[in-house]
Parts: C-alpha cells; sequence; structure tokens
C-alpha cells in the first residue's frame, strides 16, 4: 500500500510521519485569532479586582504600621506628659495650705505634702 | 529537521522586524530581553509580541503532551497566564523561551492529569487527529496515531517533542522534569516501539 511506503524503519520517516500528525495550523488567521483570545484572558486578569486589591495591598499594610507606630509614640508621650503634669502639680505649692489648716502642728510643708500623699 | 533554540530566536527577531536585515541571535535574544522588561513594567503590547513570537512553539510543546487540538489550545492560553502573572519572578537575563516552556509543559499536564481524573475511561483507541488535513494520507495517519497510543504518554511526548519540535534531550527533560538520560532512554524506547509496530502492521496487510 503506497502510504506505508511512507513509513519504514528508518527512524526519519516515522519522524516524517509523526510531523505530519502534529503539524501545526499554518494560516496566520489562525495563529491572530489565538493571540487575541490569549491577551482577552490576560486582560482579564488585569482588570479583575483583586489585582487591584493585590496591588494595593503592601502601600497598605505600611501605612497601617507607620499609622499604629505614630498613634503608640503619640499615646505613650501623652501618658508621660500627663505624668509629669500630675507629679509637677503634687509636687508644686497648693494655693490655699489645706493641711497647715487642718493641722497646724505639722512641722513643715515638705512633711504635709508627704503626708498628704501616703494618706489618699 | 530539527529547529533548534537559536533558529527559534531568529524568528522571533524576524516577527520583531527590526530595522536592519536579519538580526544575529544575539540582537534576538537582546530584543527578547527589552520586551521582556516592558513586559514586566506592564507593557501589555510587550506581551502581546512575546505571545506571537512563542505561540507556535508553545503549541507544539502543548500538543505532544495532551491528546487533543483543543486541549492543546487550552494549555497555550493557560501557560500563557501562567507566564504573565509570573513574570515578576522571571529574571531577564534568562532565556525566556526556555522558562515559558517549562510553564507551557506544565499547564499540558496539568491539563492531562485533569482529564485523567474527569474521565475515567478507558483511553480511545487512537489518538484524536489534528484538526488540519497535513496532506499525508488519513490511512498513514490513522495507523501512525494507533501505534502511538502503545507507547506512554511520557514516551509519547518525549518523541514529539524531540523528532517533531527538536527540542534537545535536555531541554525536554527540563520540560517534563525528568533526566535527560531518562528522556534519551524514553526516545529510544519510543523509536523502537513504533518501529515494530509499524512493521507489524504492514505484515498483516
Amino acid at each position: 500500500m503506497t502510504d506505508f511506503r511512507l513509513i519504514s524503519n528508518d527512524d526519519d520517516e516515522v519522524a516524517r510521519g509523526l510531523r505530519s500528525l502534529y503539524a501545526a495550523p499554518a494560516g496566520d488567521g489562525y495563529w491572530n485569532e489565538l493571540e487575541a483570545r490569549i491577551m482577552a484572558r490576560v486582560a482579564d486578569v488585569e482588570l479583575g479586582w483583586w489585582t487591584e486589591l493585590d496591588r494595593w495591598v503592601r502601600p497598605a499594610l505600611a501605612a497601617a504600621a507607620v499609622l499604629l507606630m505614630a498613634a503608640g509614640v503619640a499615646m505613650f508621650r501623652a501618658h508621660e506628659v500627663e505624668g509629669d503634669i500630675a507629679a509637677e502639680n503634687m509636687l508644686s505649692s497648693p494655693a490655699v495650705p489645706v493641711s497647715t489648716a487642718i493641722r497646724p502642728a505639722l512641722q513643715d510643708d515638705r512633711e504635709a505634702r508627704i503626708r498628704f500623699l501616703f494618706g489618699r | 529537521m530539527r529547529v533548534d533554540t537559536g533558529n527559534a530566536l531568529m524568528t522571533a527577531a524576524t516577527t520583531i522586524e527590526l530595522p536592519f536585515g536579519m538580526p544575529s541571535v544575539s540582537d534576538a535574544r537582546s530584543d527578547e530581553r527589552a520586551l521582556v522588561i516592558a513586559a514586566q513594567k506592564g507593557s501589555s503590547e510587550a506581551f502581546a509580541q512575546l505571545v506571537r513570537v512563542h505561540q507556535r512553539r508553545a503549541y507544539a510543546v502543548c500538543r505532544a503532551i495532551v491528546l487533543t487540538h483543543e486541549d492543546a489550545e487550552d494549555a497555550v492560553q493557560e501557560g500563557f497566564l501562567h507566564a504573565y502573572r509570573a513574570l515578576d519572578r522571571f529574571l531577564p537575563d534568562q532565556p525566556f523561551g526556555a522558562w515559558l516552556y517549562r510553564i507551557m509543559a506544565n499547564a499540558s499536564l496539568d491539563l492531562v492529569r485533569r482529564r485523567k481524573v474527569r474521565d475515567a475511561d478507558e483511553l480511545p483507541d487512537t489518538v484524536p487527529m489534528p484538526f488540519r488535513d497535513p496532506g499525508e494520507s488519513d490511512e498513514l495517519r490513522r495507523r501512525l496515531s494507533h501505534a502511538l497510543t502503545k507507547l506512554t504518554e511520557r514516551q509519547r511526548s518525549v518523541i514529539v517533542l524531540h523528532d517533531v519540535e527538536g527540542f534537545t534531550h535536555g531541554e525536554i527533560g527540563g520540560m517534563l522534569g525528568i533526566p535527560e538520560g531518562t528522556a534519551r532512554s524514553d526516545l529510544h524506547h519510543a523509536r523502537a516501539a513504533l518501529r515494530r509496530i509499524l512493521k507489524d502492521v504492514r505484515s498483516d496487510l
């Protein structure tokens, strides 16, 4: 049979047969269309909301971390200032010497303050 | 005829339409590198150029692994999508083709695995024919496609990738995730099996 003259024990002829069997489409139209389909799918990926989300994840995380650090520093500073003011208020001499009025026997202002502090 | 990577890149450069005649392989490589870098920066036109340059060979790789033309088309599209998503991780100094064809082979192998899970039926008697008639007789192609079903999937992929597409044993090993020596031995066994089967068919006539 004529067909089988193409296939012999020779590897090259087997390869020729395989090439014939696995020949890719030849027309440019086919490849242009395939390229268009591939690029359409790529465009879908580009437009997907998850891609947009993905793009913003890193900046958003960085911004959140910076905000968190700033908030932490601000809270720490506020607490520190509050403590300073409280201590300052306690150590500064009061406008009306209440403790002296109540306990005139106290020796000095310093002792009165200490008693006041520990007595609260 | 063997198509090596150099030839493929020459074709690539021709497709890119460089201004001064036929470029050297290194020109083609640097052009491709430029395209890859542009695509990594978000140029879809550059990625389209890469698709244009590589889609035929990508199809051939997929077609060697899957059973039908339709599956090869699906695998090519999936492969390019994977490549697009992974483009940021590709180092432009590496050969883009080798990286891309490995992705294509993986996409094809995934498709074959999914098909196997989905249709647990027996393999068809013949490997489905390509959709296009390449001009050889139907009888020859029928016999050959029948003979191919007697090979293992890997042997079939190896012989097609080597004898039809001209990939080297090393390239085939890289694509299919097997050692070069295994690709070489698969090719040897596949050829021997095809010769034997086709000889038996002839003697039956």
